[in-house]
């Protein structure tokens, strides 16, 4: 595979599209009504509860729907829900949206509600089941009338609805719980969304038809077609040559020439971070050396070293010439602006003079040798980003010796501790998610501390964290855990590089995209243009 | 009895084969790491969940004992169910091979006659212009990588002069249960570029064998004994000299053709077209065993298979083979 990854980078697509302007092809007129996209987000399933992956919600969030929705500041919507308000401290009323009716004529009733938490909470056993986390902290779900719903909840969740903006909601069949298995026939995928299934093949496509009856008006498009093309060079000739209207997660290198084809381009900056972890507790880091190649002990657990890495890590090669400008630079979790997020921190322009001394002072003068992990092929621009840090960290006497491995090689091998330092992303769908995965003290049982393969533990800002947790959505919560996040990032547990945008090109047939920072692709954002 | 104690010894072969391609596989993709990180959404599970789903999924057994859990299942024609896709694994293998089938069968049909076609010209006269043409544009077809000469094809082909579609499969007709795009004509013009990605290599292939065997075969005594008798040289080369060459290009037709409906992984991937070379690379990738194994005990078989198909065309083109069985 790793050949089949990279000729991606080598350009290829760039050449395909340029030759492809220069010769000026003429595009077959496809039919007005379909929309035809290409897919980078593979449908592997049709049970929307099975799996709790971006690669199934994409393209199923078209299906079936959310009680609450995220705008595109992140900020909560009504969706099925048309309000909701917490009784106490331990109870939330959601009052539903009259009117609505599944794809098979049936009425959307708060029973389907119950149906879809008990489906998540008690039916789907393991390795199903990715949406129990969200659903975790329910005591009881109940129906007091067919458009009112009321949860109770082991101890206060402020975020509770929050967590429904993840939960698509079924509809209840006379008996007993759909399984897995009849979704997947592809016979009875029946939600309330704007988008109706009329057939799919496991990772390769998905045909939609409009629903008629859909609430929230006519939708745009009479026909969608989603075709998943993996990689990425296919995907851009996919577009470029008409064979689609609308392609996502395009490479940055080949937006220029998509746009001089005559290809619109919309992007936003996404709704996640990738950064560098480091093993912040083991006596030994593993591929830590000094300059003759001896072990030594772990320098990461010195807060000085990691803040003199951080000043001699150059985010503006890889944000300008790795991701040609469709990324920002990160200080933080989330880009800023969006809820959560600090306008006090800054990333930094190198300094690789003040970092050098900062190294010699914490007892490194001459530096040392590391081993930087990533992935390769998994996040825009993550096996460049190895390279470009490693020749910034050569700067101040830190030699690097990149390694890019697979994504199922790199997580067995970080979770199995064997990295010292390593490339990482995450999202989520608001910061504190993040906050809690990378950075809160691993506490057993709960989700918290899922990506803390650092081992980082920081009591005060567990605290500051947990604090700003039990505060219900708004500014004072998102104050709460900017101030959380400026606390913790002095310490430097992670150094946060970029926040990648999400880049959606688009031909003649759709007049606008609208952006999500959660990158999802549905046909619900592009708007047809109009003769 | 020497025809029974030939197929048995075959079928020997072609256990002892499942049995250590199965190991292989099964260490192999054990080695690469644990699926469990695929299964579950490693930024929000916690250890509890990654627990469960290790317990679902029978990791947490020893090797071994998951090993003989497959061999048994297996014996009863159970793959078990993908982690990733959550659908029988050996049906979902199945549900990729018409898109596969119809590639190599269409990519064979054109490579082999016209291979062997430009082999016998260009050897029945060594030497000239015709056989300098074919020697080195064979060459240079050989090689290409996969990945580049697809890439061109799509070039040339769709993005330069959108004559064809750059990638995908069109629209499927129902045939016996099965769904194939041969029968329409969008479907044909799907096929066009990947089909030719998967050709020239092996017309070229096909034709450099071709080539040799031609030069071998016309400087034995029957060629001679041949025109000295005055027969038209064109009645030799297809009449006695192809018969004589076919041994060595249906063995590598066979080999070949095995080989597209495994590993054309390449030119599946660029092309978008969804079959069981694209199936098992996602599959590695993902650390899906249930369908890596599935996936590798079809192709193991359909090897036997069609080595078998490859002997007894032998003994159909060649008399010795049947004398001496």
């Amino acid at each position: 595979m790793k050949s089949i990854e990279k000729f991606g980078r080598l350009g290829l697509t760039g050449l395909l599209v340029i030759a492809a302007m220069a010769a000026g092809a003429s595009q077959p007129a496809a039919a007005q009504e379909e929309l035809r996209v290409a897919t980078a987000y593979k449908l592997m399933t049709l049970d929307p509860q099975y799996a709790n992956l971006n690669e199934n919600n994409s393209l199923l969030s078209q299906i079936y729907e959310r009680l609450v929705y995220q705008d595109e500041n992140l900020a909560l919507t009504p969706g099925l829900a048309v309000s909701w308000k917490a009784l106490s401290d331990t109870s939330w009323e959601f009052k539903l949206r009259a009117d609505v009716t599944f794809h098979d004529g049936s009425p959307f009733t708060a029973d389907d509600v119950v149906y879809s938490v008990e489906r998540i909470r008690t039916f789907l056993q393991p390795s199903g089941g990715g949406f129990r986390s969200y659903l975790s902290a329910i005591k009881s779900v109940s129906a007091p009338d067919p458009l009112t719903i009321v949860i109770e909840t082991d101890g206060s969740v402020p975020n509770l609805p929050l967590a429904f903006s993840s939960i698509f909601i079924m509809h209840r069949p006379a008996q007993g719980f759909q399984t897995t298995d009849e979704l997947n026939a592809g016979t009875s995928p029946v939600g309330t969304g704007p988008y109706r299934f009329q057939s799919w093949s496991s990772g390769e496509v998905l045909k939609l038809v409009a629903n008629r009856n859909y609430w929230g008006g006519m939708p745009s498009w009479p026909l969608v077609e989603f075709r998943v093309i993996e990689n990425p060079a296919a995907r851009v000739a996919a577009l470029a040559t008409g064979d689609v209207d609308l392609a996502d997660a395009i490479p940055a290198r080949d937006v220029k020439s998509l746009q001089q084809r005559g290809v619109k381009v919309e992007s936003i900056g996404a709704a996640r971070v990738n950064f560098l972890q480091f093993d912040v507790a083991s006596g030994k880091a593993p591929g830590v050396t000094d300059k003759a190649g001896k072990p030594i002990g772990n320098p990461f657990r010195n807060a000085s070293v990691r803040r003199a890495l951080a000043m001699a890590t150059d985010r503006g090669v890889i944000v300008d010439k790795i991701l040609a400008g469709y990324a920002s630079p990160a200080s933080q979790f989330f880009p800023e602006g969006l809820p959560g997020t600090s306008n006090q921190l800054r990333a930094q322009t190198p300094d690789y003079g003040a970092a050098k001394a900062l190294l010699a002072k914490a007892g490194y003068p001459d530096g040392f040798n590391l081993v930087l992990a990533g992935t390769a092929g998994r996040y825009p621009g993550d096996g460049e980003s190895l390279q470009a840090i490693a020749q910034s960290w050569a700067r101040i006497g830190v030699s690097v010796q990149p390694i890019a491995a697979p994504f199922s090689v790199f997580n067995t091998k970080r979770a199995a501790g064997e990295y010292g330092v390593w490339y990482g992303g995450c999202s989520g769908e608001s910061v504190d998610i993040i906050l809690d995965a990378l950075l809160a003290s691993p506490q057993s049982g709960r989700s918290r501390g899922a990506l803390n393969f650092g081992h980082y533990r920081n009591e005060t800002f567990d605290a500051m964290l947990a604090d700003a947790e039990s505060v219900r959505q708004g500014s004072e919560r998102d104050q709460a855990l900017a101030k959380a996040t400026e606390f913790v990032m002095a310490d430097q547990p992670v150094i946060p590089l970029y926040h990648f945008h999400h880049i959606v090109g688009f031909r003649q047939k759709v007049a606008s995209y609208v952006m999500h920072p959660r990158g999802w692709t549905t046909a619900m954002q592009a708007l047809p243009a109009t003769e | 009895m020497t025809l029974l104690s030939l197929a048995m010894g075959r079928l020997a072969q072609a256990l002892l084969l499942l049995f250590v391609m199965s190991l292989i596989g099964f260490a192999g993709v054990h080695a690469v790491g644990n699926p469990v990180y695929n299964v579950v959404n490693i930024e929000t599970a916690s250890a509890e969940d990654i627990r469960l789903a290790t317990i679902a999924l029978g990791l947490d057994q020893p090797l071994w004992r998951q090993y003989l859990l497959f061999v048994s299942n297996a014996l009863q024609g159970n793959f078990g169910t993908s982690y990733i896709y959550h659908q029988p694994a050996f049906s979902l293998v199945m549900s990729k091979l018409p898109a596969t089938l119809e590639l190599a069968c269409c990519a064979m049909l054109v490579a082999a006659p016209l291979g062997t076609m430009l082999g016998l010209l260009a050897g029945a006269r060594p030497g000239s212009l015709l056989d300098r043409i074919v020697l080195q544009t064979a060459i240079g077809a050989l090689s290409i990588p996969s990945f580049w000469l697809s890439m061109m094809l799509i070039l040339v082909g769709a993005v330069a002069t959108g004559w064809f579609p750059a990638s995908g499969r069109a629209a499927t007709t129902d045939l016996l249960d099965q769904q194939w795009s041969f029968a329409t004509a969008d479907g044909l013009r799907h096929m066009v570029l990947p089909v030719l990605a998967l050709a020239i290599p092996n017309a070229a292939l096909i034709a450099r064998l071709a080539r040799a065997g031609t030069i071998d075969v016309e400087h034995l005594e029957f060629s001679r004994f041949c025109r000295a008798k005055g027969l038209s040289a064109r009645r030799i080369l297809f009449r006695h000299t192809l018969p004589n060459i076919s041994l060595p290009i249906v063995t590598i037709v066979g080999l070949q053709f095995g080989g597209m409906l495994a590993f054309a992984v390449v030119v599946e991937s660029i092309f978008a077209w969804p079959g069981i070379g694209k199936l098992l690379i996602d599959s590695i990738q993902l650390l899906d065993r249930p369908v890596v194994m599935a996936t590798l005990t079809f192709i193991s078989v359909a090897f036997v298979t069609l080595n078998a198909v490859v002997d007894l065309f032998h003994a159909l083109l060649d008399p010795r083979v049947r004398v001496g069985a």
